[in-house]
């Protein structure tokens, strides 16, 4: 197989993270996966990044987080839109220390997934992942001066 | 792409991930799916409380560019075609899909020598056509396939309509069968799923094999259904004064000979004839290889059919070369 893989160019630099407070520094990165088969014939799986994506196939989300700053922060939350071409890959959000919330209804409103229900055709449903517009990460404990943290989810292009 | 590196992925999230994948993703094959071309932002955004403060800041934002996935898929629509020996120019129709999310052009080429049939067709010297006026029958007005002049370009879920045809050789028989496979490849060339053609998609994007190898093919069938049946009908006019004058009164007495002039079997033959109008039906006239039957519906082979417009119908069953001339006789007066 024949895989070309451009070359991905980030906005690093100061517009990739925080203008004017330099407490937090968040950035976001996009991958897929590639799998390598070695010599031996033995395959690995890799996320590498990704810049472009066709239908049906998976990408994943990676936001980081890190306190630059003098002072610990709190409640920290992380809120992330999922694209009308995407599909959210039902329990791939996570996030060490931290608890996750979806969206049905644009980021107005969020609560766990098991509690979020659809209205449709006057009818209530229980939402699927299909429903969820955005994903909310929810800290539970202060970020300290120094440390870092990581939200992620994978979604499927339609 | 540093941020990522120097944070280990637990190798138990992209399993789960992959695992919720597989059941998740559409039969690629059926959707096109999003528009190659499309531009997929992301940024996220995170709330913080500092010293009491409530702020927020937002991320990076990722682009990710739709490529083209090429996909295509042919489908028979005949259904298995009835030939005779030395038949020429018999059509198959097909339907080439674009599955793929972008405007591609395809390759179609003709196979008729599909192995484990019975014989092999053989293509026509214009062996493919599109179904141009969309008749569903190859005619006058349907348009000739020229490879790399005018390959079809189907845009993302569109599709056309194409002919395969074949000469069917003179040598068959009865009952042999005979495969013709049309292939639709993508003009970039068939190659394995995931195969990147940098650059060659709709507006510049990549192209990328899809999951059907950016070829399809499908294949008709032709049956050798060769029986020739002869059926020749004769009339004698007797007249009631011994002439042979059709006047009011005089009788006619028809004579069909039916014969099967070629292999194969004539299945359940059957001969229905009208009583011509201005006549009227001599009962207990009907005959069979000079055998009479009756005017009832029963047991006998034959019997005169007042349900509709009447007719006298006799049944024959299988018949082939070897059954010979068969004779059926009847008679009517004339009003």
């Amino acid at each position: 197989m024949k895989i070309i893989w451009g070359v991905l160019i980030l906005g690093l630099g100061s517009a990739a993270f925080a203008e004017q407070d330099e407490s937090l520094e968040v950035r976001t990165v996009v991958q897929k996966e590639e799998v390598v088969v070695a010599d031996d014939g033995s395959t690995e799986r890799r996320l590498v990044p990704a810049e472009t994506v066709i239908p049906g196939e998976q990408v994943f989300y990676t936001i980081t987080f890190r306190n630059v700053g003098a002072e610990p922060v709190e409640n920290v939350v992380i809120t992330n839109p999922i694209a009308a071409e995407l599909r959210y890959v039902d329990g791939s959000a996570f996030g060490p220390g931290t608890e996750v919330q979806f969206s049905v209804d644009g980021g107005r409103t969020f609560a766990a997934a098991a509690d979020l229900t659809v209205t449709e055709d006057g009818e209530s449903r229980p939402a699927t992942a299909e429903d969820f517009t955005h994903i909310r990460w929810k800290l539970s404990s202060d970020l300290a001066t120094g440390s870092q943290g990581t939200a992620r989810f994978a979604a499927v292009l339609n | 792409m540093q941020t990522a590196n120097r944070t280990p992925l637990p190798a138990g999230w992209l399993a789960a991930a992959l695992l919720a994948a597989v059941s998740a993703a559409p039969t690629s094959a059926v959707a096109a799916g999003t528009a190659a071309g499309t531009v997929i932002e992301n940024t996220a955004t995170v709330d913080f409380n500092l010293n009491g403060t409530d702020l927020t800041l937002t991320s990076n934002t990722t682009t990710l560019t739709v490529a083209e996935r090429i996909d295509v898929v042919v489908t028979l629509q005949s259904p298995q075609v009835l030939v005779a020996a030395s038949d020429t120019n018999r059509a198959l129709l097909f339907t080439v899909t674009n599955t793929g999310n972008g405007s591609e052009a395809f390759t179609l080429v003709i196979d008729s020598a599909v192995p484990g049939d019975d014989f092999d067709p053989q293509p026509a010297a214009t062996s493919i056509y599109f179904d141009t006026d969309g008749s569903g029958d190859l005619n006058a007005g349907d348009q000739a396939y020229n490879p790399g002049v005018n390959d079809p370009v189907l845009a993302a879920d569109a599709s056309v309509d194409v002919f395969l045809v074949n000469d069917i050789p003179g040598t068959v028989v009865n009952g042999d069968i005979g495969r013709s496979e049309l292939t639709a490849a993508t003009v970039l060339g068939a190659n394995p799923p995931g195969t990147v053609y940098a650059g060659a998609g709709d507006g510049g994007t990549d192209a990328v094999i899809g999951a059907t190898g950016g070829s399809a093919a499908d294949t008709g069938e032709y049956l050798v259904s060769d029986v020739a049946v002869s059926v020749v009908k004769a009339q004698a006019v007797a007249d009631p004064f011994g002439g042979v004058q059709p006047i009011p009164g005089a009788t006619i007495t028809y004579t069909l000979t039916i014969e099967v002039t070629s292999t194969g079997t004539a299945t359940a033959a059957v001969v229905n004839d009208p009583i011509p109008a201005f006549s009227t039906y001599l009962p207990n006239s009907i005959t069979l290889n000079g055998l009479a039957l009756t005017d009832a519906t029963d047991a006998d082979a034959g019997e005169f059919d007042t349900s509709g417009p009447p007719a006298i119908v006799v049944r024959l069953g299988d018949l082939t070369q070897a059954d010979g001339v068969q004779t059926v006789e009847f008679s009517v007066t004339i009003d």
